[in-house]
């Protein structure tokens, strides 16, 4: 029995001290991983020592006020946007040239679209083929050589011998130069030849300086490129010789932020100071007096196109109910939160021939029944869709998902068609190219596209409208249309081409051959540290020698 | 062990030849090229004329078997090509993405560890109790969040309500891939923690552990040394095959936090219809896949000498 006590007192005494020394020793191992893990996120979250991290990611914008340099988000800048640089010789990267203050042309645009000199001083159109431009005097590219009538033709002839685009759009035959004057003969009548001149592909560079490996080139603009990543960011510094003003920043940054919430929380954290394509939901929250949000309508139009091949869309009364039964007012305010502008015609209300210049038909479900009803199109069976001799009403949508307003826009009209019995099925596809030139494949084919990429009216007729155009995807004609066509193509006066653009649009906006549903809404959001920050109707023109902080 | 090896690494020449081929079919199954797709996104319309050019000058215009034994035979010869997109050299581009890729993977299979092993352990040693419910609860909130929803949210607290990290990285260093390792970790420390914790559980009710008990082992000494590491081979598994994910990049992640890795690359590629660059990617991905598993069957002999590699030293 003392036995037994004895073995049960010292495995119990046994048991406490082990108990102590297990407790004492999970406290241990406890505080141990604690500091595992701390160091882990600690090294991870500082890495150069600094334990203040708040401290660290406040440097690059503190270091920037300091040197007075603006850093600029941009969702488009890059390989995939056909911008993998800002040689404006390359593919698009024009866009990128211009927009980022590196590279000016002849003649810009100015707020309300007009054409004005900008490099150049004036033009004398002698003949329909022959154009007289004289240049600014004292201008010079950031490689230091003077702007003359020998760099311009330089800069010229390489662009028509490297870009296909800039060969096909200018049909430059011949370039002369001449002190601060060059005389540019064309192949043919060019009516809208200083609109292609302005293009940004038209950025006037140094070609002695020549073009980098990484595509950079001299400019003449407030800002010169000296270091560039394709797809990742551009550096560049204030051009201290520019000719119109000076350069508000010491120096400025483009990043490309390709995911829009990333972009947001970027401008929200501080480390950016402006952006460009930031997601609609986002605005909302720039919208206080920390920020400039800067707006205009761009000629980016979401649109319909009718198959006139189509059987059931070839009857007059269906295309002008779709035209009737689209709420473009409800799409743009509703599903795009205001991020749009409703369309009537081909262009927005900032071009002198577009808005209200030209006259369609407005949302009224009501008179859509009315004219289906009158057309013999009834809901005999009461399954809310309409027949006619038996063929149900229902229109086959093909459109593609990588313009997020497209897939909404579907939708929105899936919706109010149904309300006056048509009955629409949406083929969104990313494989939408080889479906359009299909006629069997749709019925209503709707599409995003620049409608007006050089301000010029005639573009859009030109691609989608005629017996010659390469995406005339409807197959539509009309004689008076092509009759119109040819009198733009030989009318040089802007104003008798703007009037010509109204009777055009009204054409086809008569026929119900397309329905334009709204315009992009381009917007720029700056802190309220800067200013200049100024979106423009034609997209081109973003950081300008008046982007500079505020003082 | 040579030939063992040999023998896998043998076996990496049809995997090749097929994955290479179906992934080039599959490509033009899912219609469109990188000439419509570059002409979408800039939202201009260019002549038929000027995009069969373009398709000619790509070689998008020949059929498609001549299209991929032209690629076949040019990679024989050490050439994969150039971008149709960028219109550099696939292989420098694709090589110049790894360390990016590696020092994420790297990392996040690290934080992982430090994360999910502890964790998961204490959850075994406590189960049913406090500690393990808070645990799991944890684990499967981890589990529930999507990697994008936990990136924004980081981001949301560390850069912006705390200013301790940036939200755009700024180059492949420390502070830069801090954030985006961390959304690894917390996703994959969320799935492991709980496979530690049943792997632990497991061999805890076993009865050399009851053995050690009886025998006034210490419990730790216990589960240090014969625990955990009889529990390490399935775990070691796991994180392998984790490896070889994401050795293949991790597109939303290096989307959100602009990590210029090759998932990135690949997503950028697929959309874009850039035929070289998703070769490049694939093959890169049945070459890590085959070596990563390979790696893990060498390692179990290490961990394990019980185990024997394709019916060897038998």
């Amino acid at each position: 029995m003392d036995k037994g006590k004895f073995f049960i007192n010292r495995l119990c005494q046994f048991g406490k001290s082990r108990g102590r020394e297990i407790g004492m020793r999970r406290i241990k191992e406890s505080i141990l991983l604690m500091l595992v893990l701390c160091m882990g996120f600690g090294s991870l979250s500082g890495c150069s020592g600094n334990v203040g991290g708040a401290e660290s990611a406040g440097n690059e914008a503190a270091e920037a006020e300091a040197s007075k340099t603006f850093i600029f988000g941009d969702t488009t800048f890059n390989p995939e946007n056909e911008e993998p640089d800002v040689n404006p010789h390359r593919a698009y990267s024009g866009w990128a040239c211009i927009r980022y203050g590196i590279g000016e042309t002849l003649f810009h645009y100015s707020d309300s679209m007009e054409m004005e000199p900008w490099l150049a001083v004036g033009y004398e159109n002698p003949d329909e083929r022959t154009w007289v431009i004289t240049l600014r005097d004292g201008v010079t590219f950031s490689s230091g050589r003077k702007m003359d009538g020998e760099a311009v033709k330089e800069c010229l002839e390489h662009l028509i011998e490297t870009h296909d685009r800039a060969r096909g759009d200018l049909s430059i035959e011949s370039i002369e130069a001449d002190g601060q004057v060059i005389t540019i003969t064309t192949s043919e009548p060019k009516p809208a030849f200083l609109n292609y001149l302005s293009d940004p592909y038209g950025c006037i560079i140094d070609m002695q300086a020549g073009i980098t490996d990484d595509g950079i080139v001299a400019g003449t603009g407030p800002y010169i490129a000296i270091s560039l990543v394709s797809g990742e960011r551009l550096e560049l510094v204030k051009n201290e010789d520019y000719w119109d003003g000076t350069p508000g920043y010491d120096s400025i940054t483009v990043r490309t932020i390709s995911d829009g919430d990333t972009l947001t929380l970027a401008l929200q954290s501080g480390e950016i100071d402006g952006a460009y394509g930031l997601p609609y939901a986002s605005y909302a929250i720039f919208q206080n007096e920390d920020y400039h949000i800067s707006s205009c309508a761009t000629s980016r139009a979401f649109f319909l196109e009718m198959n006139a091949k189509s059987a059931v869309i070839a009857d007059d009364a269906v295309r002008q109910a779709i035209a009737m039964g689209i709420d473009k007012d409800g799409f743009v305010n509703t599903l795009l939160q205001g991020n749009g502008y409703a369309a009537v015609g081909i262009y927005p209300d900032s071009f002198s021939f577009g808005g209200d210049a030209v006259k369609a038909e407005k949302y009224d479900p009501d008179g859509a029944k009315a004219i289906l009803d009158a057309a013999g199109w009834l809901d005999r069976d009461g399954d809310g869709y309409r027949e006619k001799d038996g063929t149900k009403l229902s229109i086959r949508w093909l459109t593609y998902p990588s313009r997020q307003e497209l897939p909404l826009l579907a939708e929105s009209a899936q919706a109010t068609l149904k309300e006056i019995g048509i009955e629409v099925a949406i083929n969104s596809t990313a494989d939408h190219n080889s479906l359009r030139v299909d006629p069997a494949a749709w019925d209503v084919y709707v599409s995003a596209m620049v409608t007006a990429p050089t301000g010029d009216p005639e573009y859009f007729f030109t691609t989608h409208c005629l017996d010659s155009s390469s995406a005339n995807n409807g197959s539509y004609h009309s004689d008076e249309l092509e009759s119109l066509a040819a009198e733009m193509a030989a009318t040089f006066d802007v104003s008798q081409r703007a009037e010509l653009a109204v009777q055009m649009q009204q054409v086809i906006l008569d026929d119900h051959a397309f329905v334009f549903c709204s315009h992009l809404k381009m917007s720029m959001v700056s802190r309220a540290s800067a200013s200049g920050l100024t979106a423009h109707p034609c997209d081109f023109y973003e950081i300008t020698a008046d982007l500079a902080p505020v003082s | 062990m040579g030939s063992y090896v040999c023998k896998r690494l043998l076996q990496l020449i049809p995997i090749l030849l097929v994955i290479t081929f179906l992934s080039f079919g599959m490509m033009r199954i899912a219609g469109s090229d990188a000439v419509l797709q570059k002409m979408e996104n800039t939202g201009m319309v260019l002549s038929q004329d000027v995009i069969d050019q373009a398709r000619t000058e790509l070689g998008l215009d020949r059929p498609f078997l001549v299209q991929y034994l032209t690629w076949l035979w040019d990679l024989l010869h050490g050439d994969m090509g150039t971008s149709y997109i960028s219109g550099k050299e696939v292989f420098p581009t694709f090589v110049s993405k790894l360390p990016a890729t590696l020092l994420l993977t790297v990392i996040s299979i690290g934080l992982t560890i430090v994360i999910s092993i502890p964790l998961g352990v204490v959850a075994a040693v406590k189960q049913n109790r406090f500690t393990d419910y808070l645990i799991r609860f944890c684990s499967f909130l981890g589990n529930s969040m999507p990697n994008f929803f936990v990136a924004l949210l980081l981001m949301y607290v560390l850069a912006i309500r705390l200013h301790v990290l940036p939200v755009i990285s700024n180059g492949v260093n420390g502070r830069s891939v801090a954030m985006p390792a961390l959304t690894l970790a917390i996703a994959m420390s969320a799935k492991y923690l709980r496979q530690v914790r049943a792997t632990v559980l497991d061999e805890l009710n076993r009865e050399y552990v009851t053995g050690a008990k009886a025998r006034g082992v210490r419990f730790s000494a216990t589960l240090i040394k014969s625990v955990l590491r009889t529990s390490m081979v399935t775990i070691f598994t796991l994180l392998t095959l984790s490896i070889g994910s994401l050795l293949g990049g991790t597109a939303i992640v290096e989307s959100i936090f602009l990590w210029d890795g090759v998932g990135k690359l690949a997503v950028d590629a697929i959309n874009m219809r850039d035929y070289p660059m998703i070769q490049a990617y694939v093959m890169w991905m049945a070459i890590i896949y085959v070596v990563v598993n390979l790696v893990t069957d060498l390692s179990y002999r290490l961990l394990d000498p019980r185990i024997r590699l394709g019916g060897m030293e038998a």
